[in-house]
């Protein structure tokens, strides 16, 4: 019970108050005050590397999923020893190039500008691969755009309507369409920035302040250890 | 029928549409002309306003997924502080490419500006996980955060560096973001420490960043390519010995990159007005609580 449910809970608490005390407290508090910058700087320190560890857990999921699906045969398990073979030569020649061993001299370009092996497969292989993925959204939004928008109900239309005055004002094409009346070609990116700097705002700020009230109130029942899903415990 | 086929159309015809959109402005630019906004006028604005003795920071938060946004952003920043001779120092806090985005930007961008000396007129300290953790004790120290620079030289020994020790010292953070990472330069670095943030975004990202902006919180903001393209008129516009570098040949930037957007947009816009003329056309011969549904779901 201490080792796995108490002691994580204490840590926790711990861990958490610290950035929040510390925010608020200086140097010239009395009798904690020379310790305050200490532990603050301390335990930032230890975020960073506690957030390295979160890569490889990552990394430990993604093998335990692929391998599993390559062991049981199950759809695109071809896919699987293809990610993992990626991540095998990717990961290994990684690691060498960062510690520098043998001829896996750094990340990046050597200084006389030739590219270390991990350079050269992160540029020819890493990087057109990540962007073909990404590419792929423009197709798929025109395609979904042109099918989902239609003006259904008054809620739609307004949508349709704002989309479309951004989009146009988005590109020249904006200061082109209402050209024919004198001073029109402004008009319709002065809506853009209109809907953009005012409706825009108001909803964005509404989303902002939402999330940040949950998760301050998540990051509370974090710390007093109200919320223990992430110790894996339910309803405890 | 008529335009109700449209509805059915093979989406391959749509998708061959949009390549050739991208494709054809991309190899032969139209130069349609960039007007620009005050978020981007404010960001460039800040940057005029620095000099020799400042120090930007350049955050590289974007990986290869959205290059072609955020790149002519880097790209036209970059050029911009080395021709005001202003100080840079490079990071990357986005772990999917954002070290090999920022070494390849400052490759670039160093070739044409031979003079510049690394460690002196510009440092690149390389990746560091943890953004949040790393940009809290960057305020503190940033070689703490980075002992050495990308190429393993000890902090201390790059004269740039013994000028920097914390955001005291920044005149500019400029985080090019993909994701939140630059959320967190403006709500806990702007917030804490008070150093003016600029946001270079992507344009599907930017909306949120608005809020920011109006509330002072984010002193300019790129949005997307229409941002970069902006930026690189401002840019033109102010320094007009900087021209033969956004006319090579072969060279993407970010005003190419608002050709082909302009012409998907058109593109698109054209079958929302037409799937949207067909559905009233669908509507009215179907008459009240008949289906229209025109093949909505598939996309």
């Amino acid at each position: 019970m201490f080792w796995k449910v108490r002691l994580p809970l204490l840590l926790t608490a711990l861990v958490g108050l610290v950035p929040i005390v510390t925010f608020f407290l200086t140097d010239r508090v009395p009798l904690i005050g020379p310790a305050v910058p200490f532990v603050r700087d301390r335990v930032e320190r230890y975020m960073i590397i506690i957030a390295g560890f979160a890569l490889l857990l990552g990394v430990v999921n993604v093998l335990q999923g692929n391998l599993r699906r390559i062991e049981r045969r199950l759809p695109g398990w071809p896919f699987a020893i293809s990610l993992l073979a990626g991540l095998l030569v990717m990961g290994v020649f990684g690691i060498l190039s960062a510690f520098r061993v043998g001829p896996f001299q750094g990340l990046l370009a050597t200084p006389d500008g030739r590219a270390t092996p991990f350079y050269w497969m992160t540029i020819h292989m890493f990087n057109p691969l990540q962007a073909a993925m990404f590419s792929l959204l423009a197709f798929y939004i025109a395609s979904a755009a042109f099918r989902s928008f239609r003006v259904r109900n008054v809620e739609a239309t307004i949508l349709l309507t704002a989309a479309f005055v951004v989009m146009l004002g988005r590109t020249p094409l904006g200061e082109y369409v209402l050209a024919w009346i004198p001073g029109g070609e402004r008009w319709v990116p002065r809506l853009t920035d209109w809907i953009m700097a005012v409706p825009n705002t108001a909803a964005q700020r509404g989303v902002i302040i939402g999330a940040a009230l949950g998760a301050a109130s998540l990051s509370l029942r974090v710390i007093l250890g109200i919320e223990r899903s992430y110790l894996g415990l339910k309803g405890e | 029928m008529g335009l109700e086929r449209l509805l059915q159309i093979d989406r391959r015809i749509l998708y061959l549409l949009i390549a050739l959109g991208t494709l054809i402005p991309i190899l032969l630019p139209i130069g349609f002309p960039v007007s620009t906004t005050r978020p981007t006028e404010r960001f460039f604005e800040k940057i005029e306003s620095l000099g020799p003795d400042d120090v930007v920071l350049a955050s590289f938060d974007y990986g290869p997924t959205t290059a072609p946004e955020n790149a002519p952003m880097a790209e036209a920043i970059l050029r911009h502080c080395f021709t005001r001779r202003i100080k840079v120092v490079v990071i990357a806090l986005f772990p999917l490419g954002g070290v090999t985005m920022a070494g390849q930007e400052l490759d670039l961008i160093r070739a044409e500006y031979p003079a510049l000396r690394e460690g002196e007129d510009y440092a690149f300290l390389g990746y560091k996980d943890g953004a949040q953790a790393a940009m809290k004790q960057m305020g503190v120290d940033f070689a703490a955060v980075f002992p050495a620079d990308h190429a393993g030289r000890p902090l201390g020994e790059l004269p740039l560096m013994t000028r920097v020790r914390n955001y005291d010292d920044i005149a500019l953070i400029v985080s090019l973001s993909t994701n939140v990472i630059a959320e967190y330069w403006v709500n806990l670095v702007n917030a804490q420490f008070r150093t003016p943030v600029a946001v270079g975004a992507t344009a599907v990202s930017a909306p949120k960043y608005y809020a920011y902006l109006d509330a002072g919180q984010m002193l300019g903001l790129l949005g997307g390519v229409k941002g970069a393209s902006e930026y690189e008129r401002l840019l033109l516009d102010g320094y007009p010995e900087l021209r033969p570098m956004y006319r090579k040949p072969g060279v993407y930037n970010a005003m190419k990159g608002m050709d082909a957007q302009t012409i998907d947009h058109a593109i698109i816009m054209l079958f929302i007005l037409l799937g949207n003329v067909a559905f009233f056309q669908m509507r009215r011969r179907a008459g009240r609580g008949g289906d229209a549904s025109g093949g909505a779901a598939r996309t």
